[in-house]
C-alpha cells in the first residue's frame, strides 16, 4: 500500500483521523477529490475514541457523548450510522447532604423535584431552561456558519450572517439585549440572576468551566455554558461507545473512495512556491497533495509540522501566544458493579446521565483557584459518567465502566511533573467521588489515568487542551484559531491550501463535526 | 415651607457628573438647580480637611480621564482648574529592586533594562500601540450609545455609523480592540512583556476599582479605559488637580454658578415627585418641595431607579434588571497624615520619584492572591495598592514639611463572609500600613491621623451603592447600550422628564464628566435645544 501511496498525488490530504478529519474527508470523498487519511495513532477517532484500557472493559478516552454532534453531520450518514441512546436525565449532582439535584430532559419533572429544595428555583428553572435553549439555539446557528472575514466576503457567506442577525433581532427586544448581555457574563453571575440554592448553581458552573483555564466567575464561562446546550438538554450517548461516531464516519468515507491509513505520523508540510505540495511522514515517505487539511490542533499544524519559518513575524508571534491552557485530565475505573450514590440509591436511571460533583460556583472557583496558582484541584470539579448503565457490549456481564474527567489539573503543574502525579490524580478522583458513592471503594477492579501530559503526547493535544485552544471569548469566531486566519486558512503571505479541520477552527471543541465540515467547504470553493 | 418656586431642572447630586450636567443646562438657558446631600460639592471628587492642616483627596485621587472638550467648553481653567503632571510610577519590589517609569523615557528604558532589554525596547512599542487604540476608541466616549433593537432608522444610521468607525479602524486595529474587549490584563500584557513585575504594575490599571483580577477576561478593558485619559491632548497622562481632586468639581461648580446654576448643599433629595408618569419635583428629607419641568438624577442606577422613585412608576423587567446590576465595591482608601516623608527603602530620600505614584504589585500572583481572598468576603491581607502623595505634588495639601498619603487599596470586598466593616475596618487600615511599611520602614513612626474608608464607608458617606466607586461594574454586559440596564442607556427613564446623568450610564466612571456632558444632550434635545 505504502509504494501505491509513494507516487500518488492525491488532492487532499488530512492529517489526523479524529473525527473532524473523518468528516471532512467523507465530505471531500463525495465530492469527487481523492484523500488520503493519515492517523498517527494504530485507531481512529483521536479524542473521540473508545478504547479497551482495560482488558474486557471500554472507555470514551475523550468526548463522552454525541450531545453536540450537528445535524449536517447526521445527514452524513448513509450505510453506516452509529445507533445513540438517548436517556430520560441530563446530569445528576449528588450534594454532600447526602441530596441529589437531577437535570432531566423534561423540564417539568426536573422544576417538580427542584421545588422541594426551592419554590422560586423551580420556579427559576423555567426561564432559565428557556433563555438556555433560545439562546444556544442561536448559537448553534452561528456554529454552523463559517466565520466572515475583516477583508474578503463572499456575498452568501454575508447573506447568511446578515439572515443571522436579522434572527437574533427575531428574538425580540428583551431576549436580544438579554442575549448581548449574557455572552460575556461570568456563569457565576449569571446563574445568581436566576437561583439561590447553591446545588444547581454548582451542577451548571461545572458546564460552563469546559475546556478552559478559568473558574465560573470568570468573562467567557456563561458562553460556555451555552455552548454545551446547542444540542439542547438531550443526553446522546453513543452505543458501543463515541468511537461508533468515527468508526461510521471511516466506513463512510471509505465507501466513498478516501483512502484512510493509521500508524501513519506526519512529520512536516511540504510547500513549494507559496503552495502547499504535501507532506513527509516521519519514515520519510513524501505525499503529494493538492490541499492539506490538518485535524491536528493549531500549534502543531503550524509551528511543527509547517514551521516559523514559513509564517510572517507576526503571525508567528499570534500562534505562539495562542492559548492552549489544557486544564482536565480523566480516570477510567473498571467497576465489579453498579455504584450507589447517595441521593439517588435504589434510582439507576438518575446515574446514566452526567454525574457532576461541584456543589456550589464557589466550590468549582476554589478548584480554579488552585489550579491558576499551577496546582492540581485539592477539591476537583468531577463529570462522572457510567455509559455501561445504558450499553452491556461496554464491560463484561454486571460489570460497568465508569470515566470521570477531573477539574481542575493545569497543564503546568508549579512545583511537580504530571508523571509524578499520575497516582495521586487517580487516588484524589477515587476519595471525592466515595464521598457521594460509598460503596465505589469495594468495587474498583482496575484503573487507568489520563493526564494532561498523556493527552499531549498520546493523543497529540498540544498543552493538553482538548479544545485545541483555549475556547475564551478571544479565541473564537475571527480570532480561531488567532486574529487574521479567514475560512480555516491563514491569510497573508502564508503558503495557501492548508486548512484547519480540527477543533481549533470555528465554532471550537466538541463532538460536533462542524469544523471538519466546514473546512471542507472551503477547501472545494478552491 | 411649602411649595418653592419652579426651575426648569433639577439635578440630584452634585458630584462631577451632576455639576458638569448642570452647568450644560445652565449654559442652555435652562433656570437649574443642583441638590446635595452632603455640606461640600464634589461627591467622590472632593477634598476635606479631614486633619487640621492637612487636606486629603478623600476618595478619587487622580485626575486623567476628564474629556477636554468640557475643560474648554466650561472654561474650567478660567475656573481654577491647574492640573499638574504626575509623571512617574515605581514598584518598589521585595528583593530591594524598583520598577520606574517616568516621563524621561531614557530613564525608564535603563531601568527595565535591567529586567529585561526585550522589555525596555516592547515598552515604548507597548505605549505608543495603547495611545492609537485609546484614541480610537476615545470617539465611543463622545457618542450616545444606539439602541440596536430599535428599527428607528437614526438607531440604525448610529449603528452603522459605529461599525463604519471601527472597520476604518483597519485590520490589525480591530483585532487589538477586539483583544481588549475579551482578554484579561495579564494575558494582553504577557504577549508584550516577559518581567512579571512590570506586568504585574500594568496589569493593575485594569483591575482598578473593578471585583476583577488581573487573570480575568474583561480586566483588558478597563486596563484600556484607564488609557483613554487625555491631558493637553495627551493620552495617558495622569494628573493632579491643585488642591486635591475637590479642585475639579470647585471648577465646575464655579463655571456653572457663573453659567446662572444654583448650587444647594445639605439638601438631601427624599424622593422625585411624580404626576401620572411624569417627574415634577423633588421632596427634600427636611419636607420642602421643590418643583421643576425636568429632573436629573446623577445618583447610581439602584438609587435613581430603587430609591428616588417608587417602583410601581417602572416597567418590571428595569427594576429587576437594576436590582441585579453589579455594583459591589472591591476597593477602600487608606489617607494618612505624616509627620513627613517616609522613605523607600528600595531607593530612599525625597527625590522626583515621591512626586510620583508608588505601585505595591510586585507580582501578578501577589495580586491574584489577594483578589482570592477578595472572592469570598475577605479584605486582602496583602494588597495591591496604588499611593501617591498630593502633598510633594502641591505643597498646599499640608503644613510645611509634613505630608498627605492617599492609598487605594484592592481588594476590600463590600461584602464580608465574617462580621461587618464597623469591627474590621481598622484590621483592614492596619493590614494596609503593615504592607506599605515592609517598602517604607520608618512609616509607623510618622503617622499623625488615618482615615480608613472601606467600600461600605464609601456607600455611608457619598451614596455610591455598594460602595462601587464606578457606580457599577465596567464589565461588557454592563457597557455602551447595556449601561445601566438594555433600553435606558439613553439617559432617559421610562418617567417622562426624568434623567439620569451619572458613571452608572455610559461611558461610564472615572473623573470624565462624559456622563454628565452626553446627558446634556438628550435632555436639551428633548427641550428642544442643542448643546452649545
Amino acid at each position: 500500500m505504502n509504494a501505491a501511496a509513494m507516487n500518488a498525488n492525491y488532492d487532499a490530504v488530512i492529517i489526523g483521523g479524529g473525527h473532524n478529519g473523518l468528516v471532512a474527508a467523507l465530505k471531500l470523498a463525495r465530492a469527487g477529490r481523492s484523500v488520503l487519511v493519515l492517523e498517527r495513532r494504530t485507531q481512529l477517532g483521536g479524542a473521540a475514541s473508545t478504547e479497551e484500557l482495560i482488558p474486557g472493559f471500554r472507555f470514551n478516552t475523550g468526548a463522552p457523548n454525541a450531545n453536540l454532534l450537528a445535524e449536517q453531520v447526521f445527514a452524513l450518514f448513509r450505510q453506516h450510522s452509529p445507533a445513540f441512546i438517548m436517556p430520560a436525565v441530563r446530569a445528576f449532582a449528588p450534594q454532600p447532604d447526602g441530596t441529589g439535584v437531577t437535570i432531566w430532559r423534561d423540564s417539568e419533572r426536573t422544576a417538580m423535584e427542584l421545588a422541594q429544595r426551592s419554590a422560586s428555583d423551580a420556579k427559576a428553572y423555567w426561564e432559565f431552561a428557556r433563555q438556555l435553549d433560545r439562546f444556544a439555539g442561536v448559537l448553534s446557528k452561528m456554529a454552523q456558519l463559517r466565520p466572515p472575514s475583516l477583508t474578503q466576503n463572499p456575498a452568501r457567506l454575508l447573506f447568511a450572517w446578515a439572515r443571522l442577525a436579522l434572527q437574533v433581532r427575531g428574538l425580540g427586544g428583551k431576549d436580544m439585549m438579554d442575549f448581548m448581555r449574557v455572552l460575556p457574563m461570568g456563569a457565576a453571575t449569571w446563574l445568581n440572576e436566576h437561583f439561590e440554592s447553591d446545588a444547581i448553581k454548582g451542577l451548571y458552573a461545572a458546564y460552563a468551566t469546559t475546556g478552559i483555564m478559568q473558574g465560573p466567575r470568570a468573562s467567557g464561562t456563561a458562553f460556555m455554558l451555552l455552548y454545551q446546550h446547542m444540542g439542547g438538554a438531550l443526553q446522546r450517548v453513543v452505543q458501543g461507545g463515541v468511537g461508533a461516531v468515527s468508526g461510521s464516519l471511516a466506513k463512510e468515507a471509505k465507501l466513498a473512495g478516501a483512502e484512510i491509513r493509521t500508524g501513519a505520523s506526519v512529520a512536516r508540510i511540504l510547500t513549494t512556491d507559496g503552495r502547499v505540495s504535501g507532506v513527509e511522514l516521519e519514515d520519510g515517505e513524501r505525499i503529494t497533495a493538492r490541499q492539506v487539511l490538518s485535524n491536528a490542533d493549531p500549534h502543531t499544524t503550524f509551528l511543527k509540522l509547517l514551521g516559523p519559518a514559513q509564517l510572517e513575524p507576526r503571525v508567528y508571534r499570534r500562534f505562539r501566544s495562542l492559548k492552549l491552557r489544557g486544564s482536565s485530565a480523566s480516570v477510567h475505573f473498571a467497576l465489579s458493579g453498579a455504584p450507589q450514590f447517595l441521593g439517588a440509591v435504589g434510582h439507576q436511571d438518575q446515574l446514566q446521565g452526567d454525574i457532576i460533583i461541584s456543589p456550589s460556583a464557589d466550590y468549582a472557583e476554589q478548584a480554579y483557584d488552585d489550579a491558576k496558582h499551577g496546582r492540581l484541584s485539592a477539591a476537583p470539579v468531577l463529570m462522572a459518567r457510567i455509559p455501561s448503565l445504558l450499553d452491556s457490549t461496554l464491560a463484561p456481564a454486571r460489570k460497568h465502566t465508569l470515566s470521570v474527567t477531573v477539574r481542575y489539573a493545569p497543564y503546568a503543574l508549579a512545583e511537580s511533573h504530571w508523571d509524578a502525579e499520575r497516582e495521586r490524580l487517580g487516588d484524589l478522583v477515587l476519595e471525592t467521588l466515595a464521598e457521594y458513592a460509598p460503596n465505589l471503594r469495594t468495587l474498583v477492579e482496575d484503573r487507568r489515568v489520563i493526564t494532561p501530559l498523556d493527552y499531549e503526547r498520546e493523543y497529540g493535544l498540544s498543552g493538553g487542551s482538548e479544545m485545541h485552544g483555549q475556547m475564551g471569548l478571544d479565541q473564537l469566531l475571527l480570532q480561531r484559531p488567532v486574529a487574521g486566519n479567514v475560512g480555516y486558512r491563514l491569510g497573508g503571505h502564508a503558503p495557501r491550501g492548508i486548512y484547519i479541520c480540527g477543533a481549533g477552527g470555528h465554532p471550537g471543541g466538541g463532538l460536533t463535526g462542524l469544523p471538519g465540515l466546514l473546512a471542507a467547504e472551503q477547501a472545494l470553493k478552491e | 415651607m411649602a411649595k418653592q418656586q419652579e426651575y426648569d431642572a433639577i439635578v440630584i447630586g452634585g458630584g462631577h457628573n451632576g455639576l458638569v450636567n448642570a452647568a450644560y443646562l445652565a449654559r442652555a438657558g435652562l433656570k437649574t438647580l443642583v441638590l446635595e446631600q452632603r455640606h461640600v460639592l464634589g461627591g467622590a471628587t472632593v477634598s476635606e480637611e479631614i486633619y487640621p492642616g492637612f487636606k486629603f483627596s478623600v476618595f478619587s485621587y487622580v485626575v486623567s480621564l476628564m474629556r477636554p472638550e468640557i475643560i474648554r467648553e466650561l472654561e474650567l481653567v478660567r475656573h481654577g482648574l491647574t492640573i499638574l503632571p504626575l509623571e512617574s510610577t515605581i514598584t518598589p519590589l521585595p528583593d530591594g529592586r524598583y520598577i520606574y517609569r517616568g516621563p524621561d523615557s531614557a530613564a525608564t528604558f535603563r531601568n527595565i533594562s535591567q529586567f529585561s532589554t526585550r522589555d525596555a525596547e516592547a515598552y515604548r512599542e507597548y505605549s505608543y500601540a495603547m495611545y492609537h487604540m485609546a484614541k480610537a476608541v476615545k470617539y465611543i466616549l463622545s457618542i450616545r450609545p444606539p439602541d440596536p433593537t430599535s428599527f428607528d432608522p437614526r438607531e440604525l444610521l448610529a449603528l452603522l455609523k459605529l461599525g463604519k468607525h471601527f472597520l476604518s479602524l483597519g485590520e490589525e486595529n480591530i483585532y487589538t480592540l477586539a483583544k481588549l474587549m475579551t482578554m484579561s490584563s495579564a494575558d494582553f500584557l504577557e504577549e508584550w512583556f516577559e518581567t512579571d513585575p512590570l506586568i504585574a504594575t500594568l496589569s493593575a490599571s485594569g483591575i482598578i476599582g473593578t471585583f476583577l483580577g488581573p487573570r480575568s477576561p474583561g480586566s483588558a478593558y478597563v486596563l484600556l479605559h484607564h488609557y483613554m485619559g487625555e491631558i493637553d491632548g495627551v493620552f495617558r497622562a495622569w494628573g493632579f488637580a491643585r488642591g486635591g481632586t475637590g479642585g475639579v468639581a470647585e471648577a465646575i461648580a464655579s463655571s456653572a454658578r457663573a453659567l446662572g446654576a444654583e448650587l444647594r448643599t445639605e439638601a438631601r433629595v427624599a424622593h422625585v415627585i411624580t404626576r401620572n408618569g411624569r417627574a415634577v419635583g423633588v421632596a427634600l428629607e427636611n419636607g420642602d418641595e421643590i418643583y421643576a419641568k425636568r429632573i436629573i438624577s446623577s445618583l447610581d442606577p439602584k438609587l435613581t431607579f430603587l430609591k428616588l422613585v417608587d417602583r410601581s412608576e417602572l416597567p418590571d423587567d428595569l427594576v429587576a434588571r437594576v436590582g441585579k446590576f453589579d455594583s459591589y465595591g472591591s476597593s477602600g482608601k487608606v489617607n494618612l497624615a505624616l509627620d513627613g516623608m517616609p522613605d523607600l527603602s528600595c531607593l530612599p530620600g525625597y527625590g522626583e520619584h515621591m512626586r510620583g505614584a508608588i505601585s505595591i504589585s510586585p507580582s501578578v500572583n501577589y495580586i491574584e492572591r489577594a483578589y482570592d481572598e477578595a472572592k469570598y468576603g475577605r479584605f486582602a491581607k496583602k494588597p495591591y495598592v496604588d499611593i501617591i502623595f498630593p502633598s510633594a505634588i502641591d505643597p498646599g495639601m499640608a503644613p510645611p514639611g509634613k505630608h498627605v498619603m492617599s492609598c487605594f487599596v484592592q481588594y476590600a470586598p463590600y461584602t464580608l463572609a465574617e462580621g461587618d466593616w464597623n469591627s474590621q475596618r481598622e484590621a483592614f487600615g492596619d493590614a494596609v500600613v503593615d504592607t506599605l511599611s515592609e517598602y517604607m520602614p520608618n512609616l509607623k513612626n510618622l503617622i499623625l491621623h488615618r482615615q480608613v474608608l472601606s467600600p461600605w464607608d464609601i456607600e455611608q458617606t457619598i451614596g455610591l451603592s455598594g460602595g462601587n466607586i464606578f457606580q457599577g461594574e465596567l464589565s461588557l454586559s454592563q457597557l455602551f447600550f447595556l449601561r445601566p440596564a438594555p433600553g435606558y442607556a439613553q439617559y432617559r427613564t421610562p418617567i417622562t422628564n426624568y434623567y439620569q446623568c451619572g458613571s452608572g450610564t455610559h461611558p461610564g466612571g472615572g473623573i470624565t464628566g462624559a456622563p454628565g456632558r452626553l446627558a446634556a444632550i438628550e435632555i436639551l434635545k428633548d427641550a428642544g435645544k442643542v448643546l452649545q
